[in-house]
């Protein structure tokens, strides 16, 4: 038994009413404890029954026992409790892809997604199902051609989103080849949140766009409409002025690729 | 604050169309240092500036372009803009709309091989 | 989001726009006795009840600090941890003085906090109304009304 398990089971054992149950339990079930994480979890839910986080944490310990469906009466309760309980959120998003409901899975997983846009496993998994969907999709005659097909350079370095951070087509593909899209696209409705209010509160009237030059690349951040986001990310050579005026025709591009594909 | 700290901030207030420059700590947005016209809220240019570009650091990195050397806000009526300097502090300005950004960037630099 | 428990009617909209501007994680409007007007974030009484009473307890210290210094009273306090910051102000409000505790997060800044805590004020200033009448210390039905009030400010979890 970790020093930690063992302190945190003798501060619960003083304070049956501690909090540290949450942590306790979770520890146990890292640690693959099952049957003592499973005593903690159902002790901590009868002990505070309207606490989100432990009807989470006892999902959490179900879901690893294979007790799905219980699993899911925990969760489902702990949004009913707390909607913005990042755990619930993406163990829904995770049943509800196994069971095929794809809609669902990703309405739960872009909710634990606004809630932490950091959160590599919710960015993972959401352009997982995503993949899945739109292969699905495809084989289905559903998509007539890969996303944003049509915009020049759209494949890397240019991604449009909607402006609560959800991906509309484009990539971003970072140096070690990784997709990083949703992760961009979920900062970027943050960094457009703060613009927004900035201007607003330092009278500087509406944004328009924003320009950065940062370590390895210049970026330039811009609104094709009310409720789209366009960036293009280029590396050092290609001056902010240069990136500016791409970035105007990229925006004409979107404009229309927005209006074949969503009227 | 040194005194030359203090008047290469107000260098950059001096550049046509620029309303106020400062020092802004980058992890609390807090004022350091500034140089502002009359009328133009230190408190919230700060809070707002460091929280901008905090969040489009953590856009930049999570795009593979690394931590941002310079941002610039563009919007109809002035702009923003910003660049880090050293030991977690930010120099920002706030501009008309017809300044001459290249210039204000320069002058801002020069607050930060100042010693910020 | 979670929703706000307040007994005091006038506090919700103020409360609102702060929390969501300033991206507080838990939050208490109280009294400067630490009798709670309003909070966020906090799932359970006693909880609130410990909150309200160290915060109204540094604020009592802070000010006996300023005495002790010839000081005018300090203004807020904040401290910022890795993970987490917390302010604590007391301010002047049409009902008296009122203390704000706000927990924040790293999407926070206590520069955040503290631009739009002065916003928070001046809607409080504009939304609390004037005292009715001054009430008997321990009205009739007083053990009553604390249990609906903490009801109300715990979802029942009392």
């Amino acid at each position: 038994m970790s020093e930690d398990i063992a302190r945190m089971s003798a501060e619960l054992a003083s304070n049956p009413d501690s909090l540290v149950f949450l942590r306790l339990g979770e520890e146990l079930r890292v640690a693959e404890q099952h049957d003592a994480a499973l005593k903690i979890a159902s002790a901590g839910v009868e002990r505070h029954a309207t606490l989100a986080d432990a009807r989470d944490l006892l999902g959490r310990v179900l879901a690893d026992a294979g007790r799905l469906r219980e699993a899911q009466d925990q969760w489902n309760e702990a949004v009913r409790l707390e909607p913005r309980s990042l755990g619930a959120r993406k163990g829904l998003g995770f049943l509800c892809f196994k069971s095929g409901d794809w809609d669902a899975a990703l309405d739960n997983l872009e909710i634990a997604l606004s809630i932490d846009p950091s959160d590599k496993a919710v960015v993972h998994g959401l352009a997982n199902v995503r993949t899945a969907v739109e292969s699905f999709e495809r084989e289905q005659g559903r998509l007539s051609g890969p996303n944003f097909s049509g915009l020049e350079g759209a494949k890397d370095g240019m991604l449009l989103a909607d402006d609560r951070g959800r991906v509309l087509g484009g990539g971003i593909v970072d140096n070690q080849g990784q997709n990083r899209s949703e992760e961009v696209c979920a900062q970027l409705a943050g960094v457009v949140q703060e613009a927004t209010r900035a201007c607003k509160m330092l009278g500087l009237g509406n944004w328009e766009w924003i320009a950065g030059e940062a370590e390895a690349n210049n970026l330039h951040v811009t609104r094709p409409t009310e409720t789209s986001l366009l960036l293009l990310v280029r590396d050092r050579s290609i001056p902010a002025g240069r990136l500016a005026i791409m970035a105007d025709k990229a925006v004409a591009s979107a404009r229309q690729w927005l209006q074949e594909q969503f009227g | 604050m040194s005194a030359d700290l203090q008047k290469k901030l107000e260098e950059v207030t001096r550049v046509r169309g620029v309303m106020g420059a400062m020092i802004v700590g980058a992890g609390d947005g807090l004022v350091v240092a500034e140089s502002l016209m009359e009328g133009v809220r230190g408190n919230a240019v700060a809070a707002l500036a460091a929280s901008l570009f905090s969040r489009f650091g953590d856009a930049s990195s999570a795009s593979g372009a690394g931590a941002p050397k310079f941002i610039h806000l563009q919007a109809d009526e002035g702009s923003l803009v910003a660049l880090p300097g050293a030991d977690d502090v930010i120099v920002v300005a706030v501009t008309d709309v017809g300044v001459n950004v290249g210039l204000v960037r320069l002058e801002m630099q020069r607050v930060v091989e100042a010693g910020t | 989001m979670k929703a706000i428990k307040t007994v005091e009617p006038w506090a919700l909209e103020p409360l609102e726009k702060f929390l969501a501007e300033a991206s507080a994680r838990l939050c208490l409007l109280t009294t400067p006795t630490g009798q709670v007007i309003a909070q966020y974030g906090f799932s359970r009484a006693v909880d609130v009840i410990s909150a309200a009473a160290l915060g109204a307890g540094i604020i009592s210290s802070s000010r006996e600090m300023a005495v002790m210094l010839e000081e005018p009273a300090f203004d807020a306090l904040n401290h910022q941890g890795e993970r987490h910051g917390i302010f604590l102000a007391e301010f002047s409000s049409p009902r008296g003085g009122l203390v704000v505790l706000i927990v924040y997060g790293p999407e926070s800044s206590p520069g955040l906090v503290q631009l739009f805590f002065e916003e928070f004020v001046r809607d409080i200033d504009a939304s609390c109304p004037p005292p009715a009448h001054q009430a008997p210390v321990l009205a009739a039905d007083f053990e009553k009304e604390l249990n609906d009030n903490l009801r109300t400010l715990s979802g029942g979890d009392v």
